[in-house]
């Protein structure tokens, strides 16, 4: 995301901006102001990404802390050279399946539920537009696992091997599912039925377009 | 052009177009779809994609007291890296499982068929290192009870069945007495390897998958250890004295995870 990226410091010179690899490289060798940058990075993906299944944002706040505790115990199994992104989001979906679990909860929640009909607040108290809401709701009606490919695609911005690598699954996989989820919300969004045949008969795009 | 770069261009509130988008459309089903119907889709996705939270410093706050408690042994055992926590727990059953072949083998050893021997020690080793693995590593998806019942069902079933195997020559006439010895024989030979796994645990709350491996892996290891320090054939025996240790420990983790969501 941010490799090669390079940012004018407020002193006016060009300094290089690290990667979140180089971040967790400083962080083990006991950096904490990169962990507070890399808290800063990805908070707001993983808010995203938790927000839309949860009630409260004190749910999806406690979760995406979790998701850090754990990265700070994990923090000596990480080898360079591996891409931090699809590591943090597999904390963190394993940490929201063993909260759903743990609280008896379903992912797919009903849709006249109005806590659930407005999902997390973006920036506090700003209203999301009708666009929007349409669009969280037709996404809640999905598959978990259509669903769980879009949104860590678009909202916690991983590309298709990366969330490949966070699912536990191939990339070809992850493709057809996101594509299957696209059809399926076309129609909704459109309010019409989905085309069974074109659901199902997918074939994934090639590997090198991601 | 690519995915990624489709999605951030909506994103950013525009549309994607031109050659290299053509190009790449021509073998993207997914993008297709994206821009399909003037580009509803791809429009709708990014409209709920906006609206961030801030970086708030409370939350930071909060991790980093979290983070500062992580103090003491338990802390610093289950930060060390999985290859570490997953060769340890196996040397902890090795050196018991050394200790019981060294210390206390069992009066019929010199006896025991070797092929059988040979396939207990593999079977019972491939269960633990198996139970072992899926325990600590960080797989993506970590599954639920369901997805590891069949190990669980292994491990705790297979030494039920090994009770009903035709028992080796000098074993054969043994009765079913000293079932609660070596039943507390076997359970405190794998309570450091229970401890071990415990502190090794990432989870402030042990999971369901944690207490079912777990409970499994130390019923192999107790039966394994068994195996090679008691002669009785006895089915009763077996049962009560060696079978049921898989289950007891299961019974104990469950305990541990009741009293951790408690507290």
């Amino acid at each position: 995301m941010v490799s090669l990226c390079v940012a004018q410091t407020i002193a006016g010179y060009i300094a290089p901006v690290r990667t979140d690899e180089e971040l967790m490289a400083a962080y083990i060798a006991g950096d904490k102001a990169a962990f507070r940058e890399l808290f800063k990075r990805y908070t707001p993906l993983l808010q995203r990404a938790m927000a839309r299944d949860l009630r409260r944002p004190e749910e999806a706040n406690d979760l995406v802390q979790q998701t850090f505790l754990h990265l700070h115990r994990s923090r000596l199994d990480f080898e360079p050279g591996r891409k931090l992104k699809p590591w943090v989001f597999t904390i963190a979906l394993n940490l929201k399946r063993e909260y759903f679990r743990r609280s008896k909860r379903r992912h797919e929640t009903s849709l006249e539920d109005d806590r659930i009909a407005e999902p997390f607040e973006g920036p506090r108290g700003q209203e999301r537009s009708d666009a929007a809401r349409e669009t969280a709701l037709a996404l809640r009606a999905l598959p978990a696992e259509h669903r769980e490919v879009i949104e860590l695609h678009w909202f916690a911005g991983l590309s298709f091997p990366e969330v490949a690598e966070a699912v536990g699954s191939t990339v070809a996989a992850v493709k057809v599912r996101a594509h299957r989820g696209y059809v399926a919300l076309r129609a909704r969004l459109g309010d019409q039925a989905p085309d069974p045949e074109r659901v199902s008969d997918v074939k994934p795009s090639p590997e090198g377009s991601h | 052009m690519d995915c990624p770069e489709i999605r951030d261009s909506f994103v950013k509130g525009e549309v994607p177009a031109g050659p290299a988008l053509d190009e790449h459309l021509r073998g993207c089903l997914q993008c297709s779809e994206l821009l399909a119907r003037d580009a509803e889709l791809g429009r709708s996705l990014a409209s709920a994609a906006a609206g961030a939270m801030p970086f708030e410093d409370e939350l930071f706050a909060k991790l980093e007291a979290g983070v500062t408690r992580e103090t003491g042994l338990r802390a610093w055992l289950r930060s060390r890296p999985t290859r570490l926590r997953f060769g340890v727990a196996v040397a902890s059953v090795l050196l018991v499982v050394g200790l019981a072949a060294a210390l206390s083998r069992r009066p019929d050893f010199a006896e025991y068929p070797t092929a059988r021997l040979v396939l207990l020690l593999g079977v019972y080793s491939a269960g633990i290192l198996l139970a072992f693995g899926k325990e600590l590593y960080l797989s993506a998806r970590r599954g639920s009870l369901g997805d590891h019942v069949g190990l669980l069902a292994g491990a705790l079933g297979l030494p039920f069945l090994i009770a009903f195997a035709p028992a080796t020559e000098a074993s054969r006439h043994a009765g079913p007495e000293g079932a609660l010895n070596c039943f507390l024989y076997g359970a405190l030979l794998t309570l450091p390897t229970a401890a071990l796994l415990w502190a090794f645990d990432r989870d402030d709350r042990p999971s369901m998958r944690t207490v079912c491996l777990s409970a499994g892996a130390l019923g192999l290891s107790a039966n394994l250890v068994l195996e090679l320090h008691c002669a009785s054939g006895n089915a009763l025996h077996l049962l009560l004295g060696h079978a049921s240790i898989g289950v007891a420990w299961l019974a104990a983790w469950f305990v541990v995870r009741r009293a951790s969501v408690r507290s």
